[in-house]
């Protein structure tokens, strides 16, 4: 009787154990509740970030090298990724919060065929992604860039992969003294280009759009 | 008995916690009784995969798709075609579209801080399409539907397109891909870290 009581214990342990293992596995979207993806080495230079190809696709700014001389500062596509809480967080107070992370991962045009860098598919007369061609990342952090409005920006390379393993902040006039001059009331990033975060249409569940 | 007893409960437990919390289970398409797609949800949390642009101004002043197509899919779905080169039954691909900003030259580009180009101003509609070998068999499994090329709110439904509109297209450039312009999508071409 003992033994049988004994062993029913140990079973129902067993289990429990199996039970919580299982939600572990099975735990939904960890982004939601990760506290920040920006992580430093000892030194202070950024870790490349991880996983942002999974985050929200905010928009997609182009600057062909066709139309900026040859050598446009970020070429050529600007992909902006932004981890959904921090959307959500935007949305309701217009800034962003401590430890947003944004990464701009650049690609560069697809075979271009007229100097512009555009070509024809049957989809018309236009740009198209190549292949991937750097990263560059800014980090909200208000005691670390206090200097630079909250924010420090990192480049871990305008070139094809593999990128950088970390980055050291880049100075104040290459990077932030744009920011901080143009976009400054929108928490230093370039809201108007965004279209989920300037239009701020179906604020409650700006995943779906708005439908009739 | 109290053993057996055990042992099912906690067996039936810990099935019913992995089917509950189930991470990511796609719903797949929504259709109505009608065949009308349903307007998917939640896909700007999906992957982006690539953002083609046929700015108006490049063409004719009247691009077939205004302007910016940003193209969603949802992760299994992904990780599905990265490893059997095809995407599986169910699978639906939105593309939402976005005007450019007023351009100041001819050709649509406007000068910004970070060079002459193109950047996104507002939404501008939907085209989904999804995969379903019963339904669209005769349009090598794929169905195609567009919800407006136009400012939100977009339609709620949306009827199946005729073949002439939007398959021929994809069956004539792209059937040997799935249907689907992969040589548009880095991320197609290149792992997902």
């Amino acid at each position: 009787m003992q033994k049988k009581q004994h062993l029913t214990v140990t079973l129902t342990g067993i289990a429990a154990i199996g039970v919580f293992v299982a939600l572990l596995c099975s735990a939904p979207v960890p982004a939601q509740t990760e506290p920040s993806a920006a992580v430093f080495t000892s030194d202070g230079r950024l870790k490349v970030p991880t996983g942002f190809r999974r985050w929200v696709f905010v928009g997609a700014p182009l600057t062909p090298n066709g139309l900026n001389n040859g050598k446009a500062n970020f070429p050529e596509y600007h992909n902006v990724y932004i981890q959904a809480q921090n959307v959500d967080a935007y949305l309701k107070t217009g800034e962003f919060p401590e430890g947003t992370v944004i990464v701009k991962e650049l690609t560069r045009l697809l075979n271009p065929t007229f100097p512009d860098g555009s070509r024809f598919e049957p989809s018309g007369h236009g740009f198209f992604n190549g292949e991937f061609n750097g990263i560059d990342a800014t980090v909200k952090d208000s005691k670390r860039f206090a200097k630079t409005n909250g924010w420090g920006f990192f480049t871990f390379g305008h070139h094809p992969e593999p990128y950088a393993a970390t980055a050291a902040e880049s100075p104040a006039e290459t990077c932030a003294g744009c920011h901080a001059a143009n976009v400054a009331k929108t928490d230093m990033t370039w809201v108007q280009f965004y279209p989920l975060l300037h239009e701020r249409t179906g604020q409650l569940s700006w995943d779906t759009p708005q439908s009739r | 008995m109290g053993i057996r007893w055990t042992v099912l409960i906690a067996a039936a437990a810990a099935i019913i916690a992995v089917a509950v919390s189930q991470p990511g289970a796609s719903a797949g398409p929504v259709f109505t009784k009608d065949g009308s797609l349903v307007l998917p949800s939640g896909f700007r949390k999906w992957i982006f995969m690539g953002g083609p642009i046929t700015p108006n101004a490049l063409n004719n002043g009247k691009a077939p798709f205004p302007e910016f197509h940003d193209v969603y899919i949802e992760l299994e779905n992904f990780r599905y075609y990265q490893k059997y080169g095809k995407f599986p039954e169910g699978t639906v691909l939105v593309k939402e579209l976005a005007l450019t900003q007023p351009g100041k030259y001819p050709d649509g580009s406007v000068d910004s801080a970070s060079g002459r180009g193109y950047f996104p101003s507002a939404l501008h509609g939907i085209d989904v399409m999804v995969k379903d070998s019963k339904r669209f068999g005769n349009t090598n499994d794929w169905g195609f539907f567009t919800f407006g090329h136009h400012a939100l709110p977009y339609d709620s439904t949306a009827k199946l397109m005729p073949a002439g509109q939007c398959a021929f297209c994809h069956i004539a450039g792209v059937a040997k891909t799935d249907m689907v312009w992969v040589q548009y999508y880095p991320l197609l071409r290149a792992q997902l870290q």
